[in-house]
């Protein structure tokens, strides 16, 4: 009993994690439309900045928060006001852009990441912070880790309050389900996607910080966040924000199940799983 | 008020509108007939800036809009309610009409406006919690005039609003169409049941692939032998 607690409790604290990463790909592509190969280099590019801004400039982690989270913001969202943006009048169709725009993230993937060797190396960089210990019904947890599950609970209730009851919150959920009515209901809508893009990338960078306060990081520590997230959103139900964020905690929680048995397997469970879902369900558990 | 001049619209290289004139002045319901497929939905879609003309000009109140994103469009006073309801189906009814209010000077008086449009349509009321997606056709139609009438336009262009509807509904929605002019709101619209439209508007243009083959008050065109045979079905 005990143990299954124990095993509970690491993956609700995983699972806060992959939600808030799920999260950030649900919205630009369930509203945007950009299937963002380059999500991970975001929760790279937040990771990385977070260790610079420790070691050298000695700024705490969790001020890093509000300084990765904005800068991301401002990069997704001058990424898409000129490069999707460009792409969007460019393609013929909704379906044309979907596929135009996933390959142009996957140019952006490379970019950023080769950006991130020159400036951080290939070395695998980890900081000792928050190092103190909190028990759990008997079991030891890094009090960092309760601080990453805080953060990503708080960012999807927050999210989700802002989705359900703002003016813009309602506009984007509008524009997520037909874009070309939100406008003329008066939405300026290249303007809701460029915003739903960046905050995407804003919770990608957010994660970062978080990740690199438990985990170790380097320049190319994208691919692997970007395999979950995948999975994640699939398995949510693609487009689906709640289904990601529920998601994320199912799939968190199944990780740690797999580790406490074979602390090797986790990424192999989560393809076996992935594997599964597309065949039996490839809409996912709210997906329509 | 609105005025339309030699107005071309394309899908792709297909020319769909040829040269479309006309005009609305203040205060007046202008029917625009036609067949299916005559591109009247095209034409409202290039008013309202969902399309872009390839040439000619619109002007609403004095000002050019060709061109202008459909956003900035409603901004401007025209509230577009487009053929198929376009409902948005995940949304409560009170977040549609709260959507239909979503330019500045709309959600600042969003409330008074929402009472206003209850009292036209009490169902809605009833409803306001209710997912969109689970109303009645009938409802739905109620609730996407509802929606555009949240905007407090000037101009409402209405892309069939009967469609799908039972007889007596019809006559409701006409009923409804009659009393927006008496508040003051002009209005363009699209109808298939061509004798009721004929006799609610003042004015109406006829519309024959892609050109506009006919134009005058309703009266005469009651009248015209053409729209008698091709419409009326006499
Ligand atoms: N998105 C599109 N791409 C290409 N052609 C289109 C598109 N939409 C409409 N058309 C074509 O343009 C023409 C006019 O269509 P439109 O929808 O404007 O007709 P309509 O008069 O509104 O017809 P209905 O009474 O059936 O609603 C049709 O021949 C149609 O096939
Ligand atoms: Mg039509």
């Amino acid at each position: 009993m005990e143990r299954f607690l124990d095993v509970a409790i690491a993956g609700l604290l995983l699972g806060g994690l992959y939600a808030l990463i799920a999260m950030g790909m649900s919205l630009q592509y369930g509203v945007a439309r950009v299937f963002n190969i380059a999500h991970g280099e975001f929760i790279m590019l937040g990771a990385m900045t977070t260790w610079t801004l420790y070691t050298v400039f000695n700024i705490s982690p969790l001020v890093a928060v509000v300084i990765c989270g904005p800068l991301a913001f401002v990069l997704g969202f001058i990424i898409h006001r000129t490069m999707f943006r460009k792409l969007q009048s460019l393609s013929a169709n909704q379906g044309v852009f979907e596929s135009n725009s996933m390959l142009a993230s996957f140019g952006l993937m490379f970019v950023i990441q080769n950006i991130a060797f020159l400036a951080w190396g290939p070395e695998i960089r980890t900081y000792n912070y928050l190092m103190e210990t909190v028990s759990i019904g008997g079991a030891l947890f890094g009090a960092r880790r309760l601080v990453t599950l805080g953060f990503a609970i708080a960012i999807g209730v927050i999210f989700y309050i802002f989705l359900a009851r703002t003016r813009i919150g309602k506009a984007i959920r509008a524009a997520g389900q037909d874009p070309s009515t939100a406008g003329l209901m008066g939405v300026n809508i290249n303007w809701v996607l460029a915003l739903c893009f960046g905050l995407g990338a804003a919770m990608a960078g957010i994660a970062g910080v978080l990740i690199s306060m438990s985990y170790p990081d380097s320049a190319n520590m994208g691919q692997e966040y970007l395999t979950v997230a995948i999975i994640v959103v699939v398995l949510g139900g693609l487009g689906s924000i709640p289904g990601s964020f529920i998601g994320g905690f199912l799939l968190g929680i199944i990780g740690s199940i797999v580790s406490f048995y074979e602390p090797g397997l986790n990424m192999a469970a989560y393809y076996a799983i992935f594997v599964i879902l597309l065949l039996v369900r490839p809409r996912g558990i709210m997906g329509r | 008020m609105l005025e339309v001049s030699n107005i071309s619209t394309f899908y792709g290289q297909i020319q769909v509108l040829w040269d479309i004139c006309f005009k609305i002045s203040d205060g007046e319901i202008l029917a625009l007939i036609g067949a299916n497929g005559a591109g009247k939905t095209t034409l409202l879609n290039t008013i309202s800036g969902v399309l872009r003309p390839n040439s000619g000009t619109i002007t609403f109140l004095g000002q050019r809009i060709d061109g202008l994103a459909p956003h900035a469009i409603v901004e401007l006073g025209i509230s577009h309610i487009p053929e198929g309801r376009k409902l948005f189906s995940d949304m409560s009814v009170q977040e549609n009409l709260e959507m239909g209010a979503y330019i500045d000077r709309a959600w600042k008086h969003r409330r008074e406006t929402l009472e206003k449009v209850f009292e036209f349509f009490p169902r809605l009321k009833e409803r306001a919690g209710q997912l969109a997606r689970t109303l009645s056709g009938g409802e739905q139609q109620m609730l996407a005039m509802g929606r555009g009438l949240m905007s407090r336009p000037k101009l409402c262009i209405i892309d069939e609003p009967s469609n799908g509807l039972a007889p007596k509904l019809v006559q409701e929605v006409f009923q409804i169409i009659k009393s927006l002019r008496e508040q003051g709101i002009t209005i363009l619209l699209i109808e298939q049941n061509v004798r009721q439209t004929l006799e609610v508007a003042d004015r109406a243009c006829v519309l024959e692939n892609g050109r506009m083959a006919l134009e005058g008050c309703c009266e005469d065109l009651l009248k015209s032998d053409h729209v008698r045979k091709a419409y009326l079905g006499l």
